[in-house]
């Protein structure tokens, strides 16, 4: 009867360890979820709350822009100014975001590519502010960017 | 609407897995752990049948290869016996006041997961690692109903890692061809489904020795040690989860009574097969579980050699066909490093320790650690099974030390955004190593 209590003390213990500690996680994720940035509102992008939020507008921008991009076509990604780092990831954004055409890169791994690897691009995307010189027409304005159509090269 | 049909499509892989785990040498599972089993391996199965499909010139598709599976998962039941009567197929009566406490851990476990389904929703959780690699990759794959040779070849593609092992991608793409296109949402919501697999599984892989009350705790720290940290280091879409799966899974069977069982080892090494397929990490991660098993479970793991087989053979054979491919087209011959091997930048020791340190402290102050720890050091003594997830941590922690002091420039900003991710088995690992407490049972080792 002695054993048995002891072994009940101990399964309880077994029990509620792990079950506090489940608990204590529980508790500190519920707390550190967006509920200040309205937490059920639908975001506009899947980074919008997330530590790469600062990706978003480009994120934003790309896929806003594929109607307009044709299967085939030439598109490259700058921002406004010039950061050869959100080059670098919205480069990847372009070869996920617009599959069947060819995304160019303005920056690679951190630094920027020569001008004549994206100057035959024929779509430019421009993350940020529109920029002094237009490279082209403009296709659409957001509020993250503007999307052209360069002229065609001969 | 895409989104949905991408993530339910995932679940025909499942159907692959079911010719295997409907074999009576599971009958002592309950039924959510054996469709999970069944989900797991189907998914491992149907990703092996794609490698396969590519290496013989066959184009992909969805009904091909869920048949595919199949067959692989029927021709794995015939090395089981027919006769063979599972040792937990007696179920275990419930004990007074067991179901009050077995409720209280599922809801535990259910909240963490609506706590990873809202986070993922929210945009809160989201990996950019989906849209740098594995997404992409997963869609070309798919439009090209193979492994596209030259989008992995491709000068601009060099950072989609062509030589990452398949699983995630295959499985991405095996959804985005059923779905008819890739959905970036359903690919982030992976980590809350899995998640939610997981809390249906783990406890029944557990029941067998701690009983369905401790089973059930055990697995509510084990599912919010993962959604914590999946929330705090942004897993969603990316490949921890899959990963996560099934190596939990895995473990929780190499430590259960059941793992003396050759069924039991042939799922274990399926599920192992499918973590050394989804990740570079996955096969240390295999190699240290398999062989840890013969030191914490030498008789279980009697005979050596069938038991080696299981365990290692399925992984063994899914990484070579994946080598087999890159070889074959020349883009890759193994898995790419950061450095000479053994030429280690030991000056870096001290700035690696010190960013790890602060990577871990910034997921949740280190909590998805050091909780499981807590009820590590809170269930002492423990059975000799504690070498199996305690050393199989401790051989991970090594792995990722030793990758991070190999880079020749300074790791620090490397470590800042992966050591939380790359380190989540580890918290998984202590989790459910704090279920190996003695019990204070004068009982004799099983090992």
């Amino acid at each position: 009867m002695k054993r048995d209590s002891r072994l009940s003390t101990l399964d309880s213990r077994h029990f509620f360890v792990p079950l506090i500690g489940a608990a204590i996680l529980v508790a500190f994720t519920l707390v550190s979820l967006p509920w200040k940035e309205n937490l059920f509102r639908r975001p506009r992008t899947i980074f919008d709350r997330s530590a790469a939020s600062a990706v978003a507008p480009g994120y934003a921008l790309v896929a806003a822009a594929v109607p307009l991009i044709p299967a085939g076509a030439t598109v490259v990604v700058r921002t406004e100014p010039r950061d050869p780092i959100a080059e670098t990831y919205y480069h990847r954004f372009a070869d996920a975001l617009l599959p069947g055409r060819r995304a160019l890169p303005a920056s690679f791994y951190g630094r920027f590519a020569p001008p004549e690897v994206f100057r035959d691009a024929a779509y430019v995307l421009i993350v940020g502010a529109k920029p002094a010189e237009p490279p082209g027409r403009l296709l659409l304005e957001t509020p993250e960017g503007t999307v052209w159509e360069t002229p065609p090269r001969r | 609407m895409t989104g949905l049909l991408w993530l339910a499509s995932l679940l025909l892989v499942g159907l692959s897995g079911l010719p295997l785990l409907l074999h009576r040498a599971f009958a002592g599972y309950p039924l959510s752990t054996r469709l999970v089993l069944a989900g797991a391996s189907g998914a491992a199965l149907v990703s092996f049948a794609m490698t396969a499909a590519v290496l013989l010139g066959i184009p992909w598709n969805v009904p091909g290869l869920v048949a595919a599976g199949a067959v692989l998962a029927a021709g794995l039941r015939l090395f089981l016996k027919p006769a063979l009567v599972f040792a937990a197929d007696a179920p275990r009566p419930p004990e007074p006041g067991e179901s009050p406490r077995v409720l209280a851990a599922a809801a535990l476990s259910l909240i963490a997961v609506g706590a990873a389904l809202g986070a993922t929703f929210a945009g809160a959780a989201t990996s950019p690692d989906l849209l740098f690699f594995w997404g992409p990759k997963a869609q070309q794959f798919a439009l090209a109903r193979t492994f596209d040779a030259a989008f992995m070849r491709d000068e601009f593609h060099q950072h989609m890692h062509a030589y990452y092992p398949p699983l995630v991608t295959n499985l991405g793409a095996f959804a985005s061809m059923a779905a008819g296109r890739m959905s970036w949402t359903g690919a982030t919501l992976t980590f809350p489904l899995l998640l939610v697999f997981l809390a249906a599984g783990l406890p029944g892989a557990l029941a067998d020795r701690l009983g369905r009350a401790h089973a059930a705790a055990i697995a509510a720290l084990t599912i919010a040690v993962i959604s914590c940290l999946g929330v705090e280091a942004d897993i969603a879409g990316n490949g921890e989860m899959p990963l996560l799966l099934f190596e939990t899974l895995a473990i929780a069977l190499l430590i259960s009574d059941a793992a003396a069982e050759p069924p039991t080892q042939l799922i274990a090494g399926i599920l192992l097969a499918g973590a050394a397929a989804t990740k570079v990490e996955g096969l240390p991660f295999t190699i240290s579980a398999a062989a840890l098993f013969f030191l914490a479970r030498p008789r279980a793991s009697r005979p050596f050699w069938p038991a080696a087989g299981r365990l290692i053979l399925p992984a063994a054979v899914m990484l070579s066909a994946w080598f087999a491919f890159g070889a074959s087209r020349r883009i890759f011959f193994g898995y790419s490093g950061y450095g000479t091997l053994f030429d280690l930048h030991l000056d870096h020791a001290r700035v690696v320790l010190a960013a790890v340190g602060r990577s871990l402290s910034a997921a949740g102050h280190a909590l998805p650690w050091l909780v499981p720890l807590g009820c590590v050091l809170a269930a002492l003594p423990l059975t000799r099974r504690w070498i199996l997830p305690v050393g199989t941590a401790a051989i991970l922690t090594a792995f990722f030390l030793f990758t991070y002091i190999h880079r020749p420039e300074d790791p620090s900003l490397w470590i800042s955004w992966s050591a939380a991710r790359i380190f989540s088995p580890v918290a998984m690992l202590l989790a459910l190593a704090a279920s190996l407490g003695s019990r204070g049972e004068p009982r004799p080792a099983s090992p």
